[in-house]
């Protein structure tokens, strides 16, 4: 596996007028909930792909490697929308519990700017 | 509990007609699995008073969202979704049992009801079963659920902290075992392990499962179930659904599918990779699609059956149903909508080997042969076993990955190193590996002579792993044993042709074995053949011994028999043994290994653990080489050996300097050459003339030292660099260096008298050495010092025992540009960061190299550089890295990044030790106590020494003693790593050590003859009885009047698998049982640093360093014949005791002799008490230095203990609890103890302001 640059990730928390986003970004809108019945945070295994920032990061990069989306060397997670983002910060600087091995990945590929 | 409960009693289902009747039916047609249990429930709208009923109504904790516990407070409404789920078409119901584990049950505080949750599980769904059947004739099945618990043992939760794991595998076979106990004790028809996330988990599910079939004589239908949820297709905890499969197939299940997760449509790629892989049922039963934005599933039963309908066209299912949001609608539909086709039919895949890591492996015919990859062995890579020992893990992942980046398709672990802990070392390393994708992709080689190890290993990966290896060596029940678990963890194995008689080494014996070995594995065991790799062992050919001529044409021929005549197996082994007999020759061996594997895979040899890179194409070896391999290898001809020794001497590239030196050709080169051999070569006897010839040659003498001198030190040290050159070349070379500059340095002298302006010599920078105060030990420091004056650096050495002051006034008024200090016992840590924070209080700024044996990097990180602000510290572990890093040092070009570079190292040492310690689970003292060591004092009677008291002795042979000397350390000491006496005939270094041991060998002659060392010994015995963690000694028998007590400390690491937390006390016997104990102290005697200095002053370093080294060598080989007279005479418990050098190098002895200040009792200040009852000052002339360093330096101490079950362990850390009970028993103060444990401190000192936990 060649190396990747570990890649910067932004985060919004307030909802504002973005910007243009350039090419080389990719931008991440986290709903405020699954929509699963949970309350608005909470998930489950199935559902976590739905909310979950690392698990969606790793989807980023999972569909940048098969070529379903363009590449991208930043992101922009906008978390405006979720009611605890302690949670998603937590989640980005790896103090939340990983519950896959996805989440040790995102963990080594991403880090938080800003 | 609801009279319901207590009426029914269980039905016990036939579980071999079970799974008859199962695969019947599911070959006629697709059957029905039931749909989701959670969204009834959920439709229910229970209260937390419906959860309570009135088992658990004064429960302390909400138990609402605890759905399984209705199995007990709601049964007959469990009953009745059942009910519902068979009416709409169900075959197969689940449990309501998904997380009745007592790990998963633990977030209610409910694992006391675990057991009942399951068996009345099954009781529930079995009633809805019969009504069901009573109703309409079909009959149903009850499969008792088991979800994934809720958390993983194959990964961390804590990114940071990847080798961290929450729970062990061993913790998960409990759980899952109460859980499995309770559904089948209720009569399940099946068991289903679902919604699987960690494979791992699953495997011990499966373990616990197969322990209790195996217990009961039963067979109970698994089914196996995993969830993906990624868009790559992996499970949560990284696997292909192919190496998903491939992990769980051991357990023989009935089905394996996938549940859960996306919705239909998202499933049915891997459904379809599985539906391919899979010699089994495949069970599907997807959630009905995405839960909407008001909490619904978006998928109507409709939609769904056509998508799953849809699974049944492709023929991908035999078994399907509904996970979350499905409802009896859903199933009724899907029941419907698959009617109409016929179920899957199960492929016959090839008897491949097939294992996994998070990827799959298939060893297909397009593969002729796997190489194994061999660089994460410690025993085939030096550089790998170096950083295991040294703890570097971060480095040794790196290795792991480049082999894999470099195409290893399986990659062997091996931690058999003597040095430490395998087993753990083991675990750590695995579980550091799972986390890293890029080398979990493969499949692991679990590579160990200890079943402990291997076991430890299996219990850490969730792949299928191969086992290296089982043997018929201890017996065919032993054998059976180790083969079922290896079956059990779900690995594939590597069998060794080996039996009760020993090594097979004819073609008889190998068949005859692996045959005997096939039989039991395949018959008794039930072992896949695919998953069987023979190993009929590779031995030394061409060894001169005519009946080793044959063992080449034993081995294919072995291959071809074994492969032809026991079906799917295949055939592996360690190449590199063939060639034993040319080691020093790699180009006569690699052909050597070429030939034979292109026999041997022709045979049927696909494996190998191989080093790919010394690997010759067999069609470009040189033909007349081909020939003479291939007639040693098939043993076509008598002289084949002959001729292959003679034409290898062509081959011998670099034939050994040893040559090179009688060759005297060298003599009639120029003068500038000349010197440069002498230099490179070591040789001192022209250099004198030489230098004289070239001093007459050239302008003035100091040209002579810039000029030919300078530059032929630069070969030596550009040779040194790069790994051509060792150690005692190196310090010879330097010696010839000294004596040429001892020549010119009065006609410098004469020359700066007559002009008055004439430049001195410029050196490239002054280096003050010294070994901080309390220590004396300098080896280490004096070769450093001597590789750094090869390169021109002028060395101020300060001898041993230095204080803080002297070295930094020292420093101050010459002006020196580096310090170095050096240290070998423990507390010289402390000093050497007081050194430091000296620095940083008087202004320093320059570099401070820290070296010895017990320094180390994370400790100079961790202790002194935080110390030492202003300037840098450093740790130098070796004379080779002194110069490179002295050089950056002092370099203005790279003084700044290679600082940047150690402090960013540093700070990640810092960072991962802390992390490191954290890790480590340590337990409270009484706890340790608890599980100390027992012997059974009743039925063992300690032997009684000779005498009581000290003895005296001076009257040594040294020609005898001489005998006892272990001579691995010694080369150790040297920089050559590697075991005496294989050293000698190391590829690598076996030239130089060989060199090195000539000469030792002369001055070792000289010492005997010339009687050099006087060594002396006092040994004592007292009476003595364990009191708690000390030993106290008696005066007398009368054991009334205390003599002195020893202290001693108790480990206090998380101990597996029943084995006990040590101490030293647990050795001698209770107050009770009349024991003793006793003691010594040794010496070579204080001659060796007169002569050392002798040789000093003659500039001969290298004889001043061999003395010393050897003076060593002597006071340890007289603690070993010290000991073995305790043994069979003094304390005379084993009269009898005849063992070889190399058997006593091993201590495969009675008995063991510990020293205060190392791992058994880590604390020095013991050696003083152990120095008042020896008296040793008077008695034998060794002092005890403020450190308690002993002196002189050439001394051994230490106390024996005669228990035959007495062994060398490591204390390890201990913790606060301990310290300050030993500070009390010692009557010392708790800084003070802190202050000599430091160390070995798991905590950070200073005043426990919170009660530790």
């Amino acid at each position: 596996m060649s190396r990747i640059e570990p890649i910067p990730v932004m985060l919004v928390t307030e909802p504002m007028r973005l910007t243009a986003l350039d090419p080389d970004t990719a931008l991440l809108r986290l709903p405020a909930n699954t929509g699963h019945g949970h309350g608005d945070g909470e998930q489950c295994v199935a559902c976590a792909m739905r909310t979950d920032v690392r698990a969606l990061l790793f989807d980023l990069l999972e569909a940048a490697k098969q070529e379903l989306r363009p590449a991208f060397r930043r992101v922009i997670v906008d978390a405006s929308a979720v009611a605890d983002q302690g949670k998603v910060v937590a989640a980005l600087t790896g103090k939340l519990p990983a519950q896959a091995l996805r989440d040790h990945t995102v963990a080594r590929l991403f880090y938080l700017v800003g | 509990m609801s009279p319901l409960t207590h009426q029914t009693t269980p039905y016990v289902p036939d579980w071999k007609e079970v799974r008859a009747a199962l695969t019947e039916a599911a070959r006629e047609r697709i059957l029905i699995l039931d749909g989701a249990m959670g969204t009834m429930i959920q439709r229910l709208k229970l209260t937390e008073e419906n959860f309570r009923g009135e088992r658990f109504r004064n429960w302390n904790l909400p138990l609402q969202g605890n759905n399984d516990l209705l199995v007990l407070t709601e049964p007959e409404r469990i009953e009745e979704i059942h009910y519902q789920y068979f009416m709409a078409g169900a075959d197969i119901a689940e449990t309501n049992t998904f997380s009745a584990t007592s790990v998963a049950q633990a977030d209610y505080g409910c694992e006391s009801a675990v057991y009942d949750i399951n068996y009345q599980g099954v009781v529930v769904a079995r009633r809805a079963a019969q009504r069901a059947e009573a109703e309409d004739g079909r009959r149903r099945f009850v499969a008792g659920a088991l979800g994934p618990t809720n958390k993983t043992s194959s990964m961390s939760t804590d990114v940071n902290s990847p080798g961290h794991r929450s729970i062990t595998f061993d913790e998960l076979v409990v759980a899952y075992g109460e859980a499995i106990r309770g559904l089948l004790d209720a009569g399940a028809d099946l068991l289903l392990f679902e919604t699987i996330t960690d494979t791992l988990n699953t495997k011990a599910g499966i373990f616990a499962a197969q322990r209790l079939f195996e217990e009961r004589g039963i067979d109970v239908p698994i089914m196996i179930s995993g969830t993906i949820t990624d868009l790559s297709g992996r499970t949560l905890s990284g696997q292909t659904p192919t190496a998903f499969w491939y992990s769980v197939r051991h357990a023989n299940p009935l089905t394996i599918g996938l549940n859960c997760a996306l919705g239909a449509n998202a499933m049915r790629a891997h459904l379809g990779e599985l539906s391919d892989v899979a010699d089994t049922f495949i069970c599907a039963y997807p959630n009905a699609g995405l839960p909407n934005a008001f909490g619904q599933y978006d998928e109507s039963p409709e939609f769904m059956a056509e998508q799953i309908e849809g699974f049944a066209a492709a023929g991908y299912v035999n078994i399907v149903g509904g996970c979350c949001g499905s409802t009896p609608d859903h199933i009724r539909a899907i029941a419907q909508a698959v009617s109409k086709h016929k179920p899957r039919v199960i492929p016959e895949p090839e008897r491949l080997l097939r294992l996994a890591g998070l990827e799959p492996f298939t060893l297909t015919k397009d593969i002729p042969f796997v190489n194994v990859g061999e660089r994460t062995n410690v025993t085939g890579s030096a550089r790998f076993r170096k950083l295991i020992t040294a703890g570097d893990y971060t480095a040794a992942l790196d290795v792991a990955r480049d082999q894999v980046a470099n195409g290893a398709q399986i990659i062997d672990i091996n931690m058999d190193e003597g040095l430490i802990d395998s087993q753990q070392v083991m675990i750590e390393f695995l579980n550091l590996l799972a986390a890293e994708p890029d080398i979990a992709k493969v499949p692991l080689m679990i590579d160990s002579s200890k079943w402990e190890v291997i076991e430890a290993g299996l219990k850490c990966v969730q792949g299928k792993a191969l086992v290296n290896s089982i043997s018929m060596k201890e017996g065919e029940e032993q054998f059976l044993h180790y083969a079922r678990l290896v079956r059990a963890y779900g690995a594939a194995v590597v069998v060794m042709a080996f039996d009760e008689q020993g090594q097979a080494d004819t073609l008889e014996r190998k068949v005859e074995i692996c045959t005997r070995a096939y039989k039991l594995l395949t018959e008794e065991v039930g072992f896949p053949p695919e998953d069987i790799v023979f190993d009929p062992n590779v031995f030394a050919i061409a060894t001169g011994i005519e009946e080793h001529n044959g063992y080449g044409v034993a081995f294919i021929e072995a291959t071809k028999q074994i492969t032809q005549t026991l079906p799917h197996v295949h055939v592996s082994g360690g190449i590199s043994n063939l060639s034993f007999s040319f080691r020093g020759n790699e180009p006569v061996r690699e052909a050597m290994h070429a030939v034979f594997l292109y026999y041997a895979i022709q045979n049927g040899m696909d494996m190998g653990i191989v080093n790919a890179g010394q690997l010759a194409v067999y069609e470009s070896i040189d033909p007349e080489l081909r020939d003479a391999c291939e007639d040693v290898i098939l043993n076509r001809n008598p002289d084949a050996t002959d001729r292959l020794l003679a034409l290898a001497e062509r081959y011998r590239g670099t034939a050994g300097k040893e040559a090179a030196a009688k060759d005297m050709s060298w003599r009639e080169k120029p003068v500038e050459e000349r010197i440069a051999h002498a230099l490179v070569n070591g040789i001192t006897e022209f250099i004198d003339a030489d230098t004289e010839e070239a001093r007459q040659k050239y302008p003035r003498p100091l040209h002579v030292i810039e000029g030919p001198l300078m530059a032929g030190m630069g070969v030596v040290g550009d040779l040194f660099g790069s790994g051509k050159m060792f150690l005692p070349q190196v310090v010879k070379s330097a010696r010839v260096m000294k004596q040429a500059v001892a020549l010119l340095l009065p006609y410098m002298e004469a020359e700066k008298n007559a002009n008055g302006d004439a430049a001195g010599r410029q050196s490239a920078g002054k280096v003050l050495m010294a070994t901080v105060k309390g220590d004396v030990h300098d080896i280490g420091k004096n070769i450093v010092g001597v590789v750094l004056s090869c390169n021109n650096y002028e060395i101020i050495d300060l001898g041993v025992m230095v204080p803080a002051a002297t070295i930094l006034e020292t420093a101050k008024r010459e002006n020196v540009d580096i310090i170095g200090l050096s240290g070998l016992i423990t507390p010289s840590l402390d000093e050497m960061a007081h050194v430091a924070a000296e620095m940083e209080r008087e202004g320093f700024d320059i570099p401070l190299l820290i070296g010895g044996a017990t320094t180390s990097r994370v400790h100079t990180a961790v202790k002194i550089h935080p110390r030492y602000q202003a300037g840098q510290a450093v740790h130098v572990n070796d004379a080779s890295r002194a110069v490179g890093v002295v050089g950056n040092l002092l370099s203005k070009d790279t003084k700044i990044s290679f600082i940047e570079d150690i402090r960013a190292e540093y700070a990640k040492a810092a960072a991962a030790h802390e992390r490191a310690e954290s890790e480590k689970r340590r337990i409270p003292l009484a706890q340790a106590r608890a599980n100390s060591f027992k012997p059974d004092w009743d039925n063992y009677t300690p032997p009684l020494p000779s005498f009581l008291g000290t003895r005296v002795f001076d009257d040594f042979d040294l020609a005898e003693l001489a005998g006892f000397i272990d001579w691995t350390p010694f080369f150790q000491t040297w920089e050559l790593k590697g075991r005496y006496p294989a050293i000698l005939e190391d590829e690598r270094q076996g030239e130089a050590a060989r060199s090195l041991f000539a000469d030792a060998q002369k001055m070792l002659g000289q010492i005997i003859d010339e009687k050099w060392f006087k060594p002396r010994a006092v040994v004592g015995f007292w009476p003595a009885n364990a009191v708690g963690d000390d030993i106290r000694l008696f005066k007398d028998e009368a054991r009334a009047e205390e003599l002195a007590t020893l202290f001693t400390l108790r480990q206090q690491l998380t101990k597996r698998d029943g084995k006990p937390n040590m101490a030293l006390s647990d050795f001698v016997a209770p107050v009770g049982k009349p024991d003793y104990m006793g003691g010594f102290v040794v010496t070579a005697g204080l001659e060796e640093v007169e002569i050392a200095e002798r040789f000093e002053r003659q500039n001969d370093d290298y004889s001043s360093i061999l003395v010393k080294a050897l003076a060593d060598r002597f006071a340890e080989a007289l603690a070993e014949q010290m000991h073995q007279r305790v043994r069979k005479e003094f304390w005379g418990y084993a009269p009898d005791e005849s063992l070889s050098a190399d058997e006593l190098l091993a201590e495969t002895y009675q008995g063991i002799r510990p020293a205060p200040g190392y791992p058994a009792q880590p604390d020095h200040t013991e050696k003083t008490t152990l120095f008042r009852l020896l008296d040793a000052e008077s008695s034998a002339g060794v002092k005890l230095t403020e450190s308690y360093a002993m002196w002189p330096g050439s001394s051994v101490s230490g106390l024996y203990f005669s228990h035959p079950d007495a062994y060398y362990f490591g204390v390890a850390k201990v913790e606060r609890d301990q310290v300050m009970d030993y500070a009390e028993r010692k009557g010392m103060s708790v800084a003070e103890v802190e202050r000599w444990l430091g160390p070995i401190l798991n905590y950070i000192p200073g005043p426990a302001i919170v009660a530790a936990e």
